[in-house]
């Protein structure tokens, strides 16, 4: 299949067309958040809540059959944002490095989901497809979701944008000027868990840190000031997560991986470009 | 005549980490619109622990903060409108590349029904950094950085100016002229300022009241007792002098009088606790 066949497609069939949709919103909320978890140092984070939501899939599919996937999506989401609390909690303003902490959560997490998954699972459903993420399994009403849920996570970073950057680039000034830390702190958390589960389908729940770190990352590389760093991380996100869903449709590859791989491949030629072009500058 | 009301009051304040041994024991102060406190003291002797607590980032484990005479824990949450706090500037984020006049604006949006604000062009002419308003903050001198910090907690015109080491890694030229603003501010809106710092000379140039600490002891309100070699014998000689023997006591060495005793007469006991400081003897 070339690639305008695969462009045609996704106006045909609404599955496709929805996939395609539910992309471009979380690509834009991931290329808003990016910057601010990397420069909040929450990376590791981002991955233990992404890992646990494994844990809230288990629980969720030994409760629900295969099919009820708006029951799935609300129990997952449930337990993620509680494990998600529980991390907030222990990692609020500690001086001591929380990483031994986070990564004895994550894999304990996954581990408890990959042991109920396998005793209680009504249907015994491939959980490689919810870490990896395959556009296929798409409903309409998990689009639907997805689009909800996006519609509110957005707004609760652009509305406090500048306390958002204010806490992140001076949290001592920012909490003694009156921006509430803790309130915050927890909410960052809860959005990004909100993400994490809602791109599932889309990303997988381990390919989704991809979208959350390589956006803010190459932002960082290249950006000169504050709103050039938002800009490049979302328009980067955008561009390539749509490129990669419309590479994996058309090659009939998984959504999560191909979305990974165009991400990462993009940033390293980007990476190299600077490279090359200072190196030619400098002589 | 009715009596002044003290901008700041510290009444008693203790603080211990984790329920290590105190940091801080019973300090009290009182600290009046346009005068200046200077905080000294070693490394761990409490000074930034002092001021944490004053800005609500700690809870004391005794004692009681007033802001013009009202308890802070009468207010319905933390009276952060009654103060500006400069944290070091090494607090700072390295990641985000963030320039002055964002910076500024990022504090500025917090109070955007409030018009008595001051313009963001105007305080950075005031602490003399308006020609690097569009620089990036990771790109300035130490100097420089101590400024914006300055001028962003100028924002709120604040009756009270709480100062963490403004002048840490700066030259002796950037200390004077950082202290010399902060001296203009002081005098021209009787702003009461604490500050904490290293600089013997400066404190004593520059402040009315001096608060020396070192975990459990203090003095202050006695700058006319006062002199730099007063000063230097408590800072050099006795604040190590203590260091010493409580790296000796964590250690479980018996402390040698004759090594730590060539210069000074000090009572004290092996008991950490008790462990009693005495001027050095002239």
């Amino acid at each position: 299949m070339n690639i305008i066949n695969s462009l045609q497609d996704f106006l045909h069939y609404d599955f496709l067309f929805y996939a395609l949709l539910g992309t471009l919103f979380l690509s834009i909320t991931c290329g808003l958040i990016s910057p601010l978890l990397i420069a909040r140092k929450n990376a590791f984070m981002g991955s233990a809540i992404s890992h646990s939501t494994l844990l809230g899939l288990a629980i969720a599919l030994s409760l629900f059959s295969s099919e009820n996937s708006l029951s799935i999506f609300a129990t997952t989401l449930f337990i993620t944002i509680l494990c998600t609390l529980f991390l907030a909690y222990s990692t609020f303003r500690q001086k001591l490095p929380t990483d031994s902490l986070i990564g004895i959560f994550y894999t304990a997490t996954m581990a408890m989901g990959i042991l109920i998954h396998s005793a209680f699972a009504k249907t015994k459903t491939d959980l490689l497809s919810f870490l990896f993420g395959n556009i296929l399994l798409l409903t309409k009403e998990d689009l639907l979701l997805s689009l909800g849920l996006l519609a509110i996570t957005a707004p609760l970073i652009i509305i406090p944008f500048k306390k958002w950057l204010f806490l992140t680039y001076d949290e001592e000034g920012a909490i003694t000027s009156g921006v509430n830390a803790k309130f915050y702190h927890y909410l960052f958390f809860i959005l990004l868990s909100l993400l994490i589960v809602t791109s599932i389908k889309i990303a997988g729940t381990i390919l989704i840190e991809t979208l959350l770190l390589v956006p803010g990352f190459f932002a960082l590389k290249f950006a000169t000031n504050i709103k050039q760093t938002f800009i490049i991380s979302v328009l980067f996100s955008t561009i390539f997560a749509v490129f990669g869903i419309i590479i994996a449709n058309t090659y009939g590859l998984p959504s999560g991986a191909t979305l990974a791989v165009v991400l990462f491949v993009a940033l390293v030629l980007s990476l190299l470009l600077k490279k090359i072009y200072n190196l030619v500058r400098s002589n | 005549m009715t009596e002044p009301v003290a901008v700041l009051r510290a009444d008693k304040i203790s603080f211990s980490y984790n329920g290590e041994a105190p940091t801080l024991k019973d300090i009290s102060f009182s600290l009046y619109s346009g005068e200046s406190l200077g905080v000294l003291g070693p490394n761990g002797g409490g000074k930034s622990t002092l001021l944490k607590i004053i800005v609500g980032l700690l809870k004391a484990d005794s004692g009681t903060i007033f802001f013009d005479e009202k308890s802070s824990s009468e207010f319905k949450k933390y009276p952060f409108e009654k103060f500006s706090y400069v944290p070091q500037n090494s607090e700072l984020n390295t990641i985000l590349p963030v320039k002055v006049s964002e910076y500024m604006d990022f504090a500025k949006s917090l109070y955007k029904d409030d018009n008595s604000l001051s313009e963001i062009d105007e305080l950075l002419e005031l602490v003399g950094i308006l020609h690097k308003k569009d620089s990036l903050i990771s790109k300035l001198s130490g100097g420089e950085k101590q400024r914006v910090l300055l001028a962003r907690a100028l924002i709120t015109n604040p009756k009270l100016l709480l100062l963490d080491e403004p002048t840490k890694g700066l030259d002796s030229n950037g200390q004077d002229q950082l202290l010399a603003i902060i001296e203009k501010i002081k005098k021209r809106d009787k702003t009461a300022v604490m500050i904490v710092d290293h600089n013997i000379n400066q404190i004593i140039r520059n402040c009315h009241k001096i608060l020396c600490l070192n975990r459990t002891y203090h003095w202050h309100d006695h700058t006319d007792l006062l002199t730099k070699n007063i000063l230097e014998d408590v800072y050099h000689c006795e604040f190590e002098h203590l260091l010493i023997h409580e790296n000796d006591l964590d250690n479980n060495a018996k402390i040698n009088e004759a090594d730590h005793h060539l210069f000074c007469d000090h009572n004290h006991s092996s008991d950490k606790e008790t462990h009693s400081l005495l001027r050095r003897k002239k």
